[in-house]
């Protein structure tokens, strides 16, 4: 544009032709449209600028809300890490505790365990040092009965025949107190066991023993449960063997041995019309040595029930008993299904 | 029928008692060695000790030998003999009021020929000592 207006204040008159002043026209008309165009575009570069500061404007004001979000978002995160902090110490007490309740289990453990050697130690004094005096009493007196009878009287004798016999029977009990021990810290080996089998073996074999006696036998078919085979022999000879022994002064003695599967567990019964019992001492039986009757009545160490007692609890099972005093009795013991079965 | 040595080692001595009477009555003629614990029937077998100046070309037949003694105890006893030429072979029988299992398995493991738990009634026991007598002093053939 400088260089247009120079020329034009720079030309002067003397030698100009229309021609000339055509062609400034035309160039001044080019140089207004220049400006035109120029003017044009600021005006839309201000439009555009306007455009931008109302964008950022805009911007801002959404930054105003985007701080207030970020702000909350913050708190809310404080809160939360507040929250966290809460749940750790919380945690961390769970596992303080859990912890201090492992290590109490330990030393409930060795506890155990020192206990089960002491008890150990205590049955391998009984077996051996208590039956060992009660050897000398049995024998010394069977000696004084064998060899010097004819020194005593009648009574005299009666009384060596007392200590001889009564030293036997104390022998019996410490043997059935050791069998007592012994089972209650044996090993359980569990599997399906066949007690419809088992029963029906005991009873043939008391039917030989006692051939003299006719008893009615009633056995339900294909019981089994899951649990150790051995012991649950035990638990069904003593059972048994008991509704043998008080039924024997029956004409028609009955002995039955039943079952009633339930869904949590299995319930079996050994049931016999003998001589029964008073139900007001059913909580004593289950008690080691606990006899309801005279020994010249019925003999026994009144160990059988404890054991009974003893195994089928270490099933995780329960024993109860009912009868009446001269109609008979059932022993009823059930045992759970176990999960262990599905194995 | 020859007399043939026992050696009874038992440190009761009712049992001691009891068991020569048993002999007695089960009318097996023996002569019964009675060492009252395992130190005493160690030098009995080994001329050791209080039987240094012993004859050891006799030996005996049959070792009755009860588990649980002071000093030294049966298991030991038994260990020794099994573990000496001299007496390897001996014929031991553990007479003894224990009916442990692990007594039971251990003289097992440690050789004796028998395990014979001591019955309290003395008719019992008699019957128990005339048959541990017959089998080991009359049918058995020593090696």
């Amino acid at each position: 544009m400088s260089a247009s207006s120079k020329r034009l204040t720079g030309s002067v008159l003397p030698e100009v032709d229309a021609g000339d002043f055509a062609e400034e026209k035309a160039r001044l008309e080019e140089t207004k449209r220049a400006v035109f165009n120029i003017l044009e575009d600021s005006a839309r570069e201000k439009e555009r600028l306007e455009e931008t500061h109302r964008a950022l404007l805009n911007i801002l004001e959404d930054s105003a809300e985007e701080k207030a979000m970020a702000e909350a978002t913050q708190r809310a995160m404080l809160n939360l890490l507040e929250d966290f902090d809460v749940e750790r110490s919380k945690a961390e007490a769970a596992n303080r505790e859990l912890r201090a309740s492992f290590e109490s289990l330990r030393l409930a453990n060795e506890a155990t365990e020192a206990a089960n050697r002491e008890i150990e130690a205590f049955s391998y004094s009984v077996s051996h040092d208590l039956r060992t005096p009660l050897r000398g009493v049995a024998g010394f007196s069977q000696l004084l009965l064998a060899d010097y009878s004819e020194k005593l009287d009648d009574e005299g004798q009666d009384y060596l025949r007392r200590i001889a016999a009564a030293a036997e029977r104390m022998g019996g009990l410490i043997d059935d107190l050791l069998k007592l021990a012994r089972l209650s810290r044996a090993a359980m080996e569990r599997g399906r066991v066949n007690l419809t089998a088992i029963v029906e073996k005991i009873l043939e074999r008391l039917r030989l023993a006692h051939s003299d006696r006719t008893v009615e036998t009633i056995v339900a078919p294909g019981v089994t449960v899951f649990g150790d085979e051995r012991l649950l022999t035990i638990v069904l000879e003593n059972l048994l063997e008991n509704a043998w022994k008080f039924t024997q002064n029956r004409e028609a003695a009955t002995i039955e041995f039943g079952a009633k599967p339930g869904s949590e567990e299995i319930a079996c019964f050994v049931r016999d019309n003998g001589a029964g019992f008073d139900m007001t001492y059913a909580g004593k039986l289950f008690q080691p040595f606990q006899r309801l009757h005279k020994l010249d009545e019925f003999p026994g160490t009144g160990i059988g029930l404890a054991t009974v007692k003893r195994i089928i609890e270490r099933h995780g099972g329960r024993v109860w008993i009912e009868g009446a005093m001269d109609h008979g009795t059932t022993a009823h013991f059930a045992i759970p299904r176990s999960t262990e079965e599905e194995k | 029928m020859k007399s043939k040595l026992i050696l009874l080692v038992e440190d009761n001595p009712d049992d001691v008692k009891l068991t020569l009477k048993a002999f007695e009555r089960s009318r097996l003629a023996n002569e019964v060695e009675v060492a009252s614990d395992g130190v005493e029937a160690i030098d009995f077998l080994f001329g050791t000790g209080k039987h240094a100046s012993r004859d050891l070309s006799i030996m005996p037949e049959l070792v009755l030998l009860d588990l649980k003694m002071p000093r030294m105890d049966g298991l030991e006893v038994l260990r020794r003999i099994r573990s000496d030429e001299r007496t390897k072979m001996l014929p031991v029988v553990v007479l003894t009021s224990s009916l442990e299992d692990k007594d039971r398995v251990e003289s097992y493991r440690l050789g004796t020929n028998s395990y014979v738990r001591k019955p309290v009634d003395f008719h019992q026991f008699v019957d128990a000592v005339l048959q541990l007598g017959l089998y080991w002093m009359v049918l058995n053939e020593t090696a």
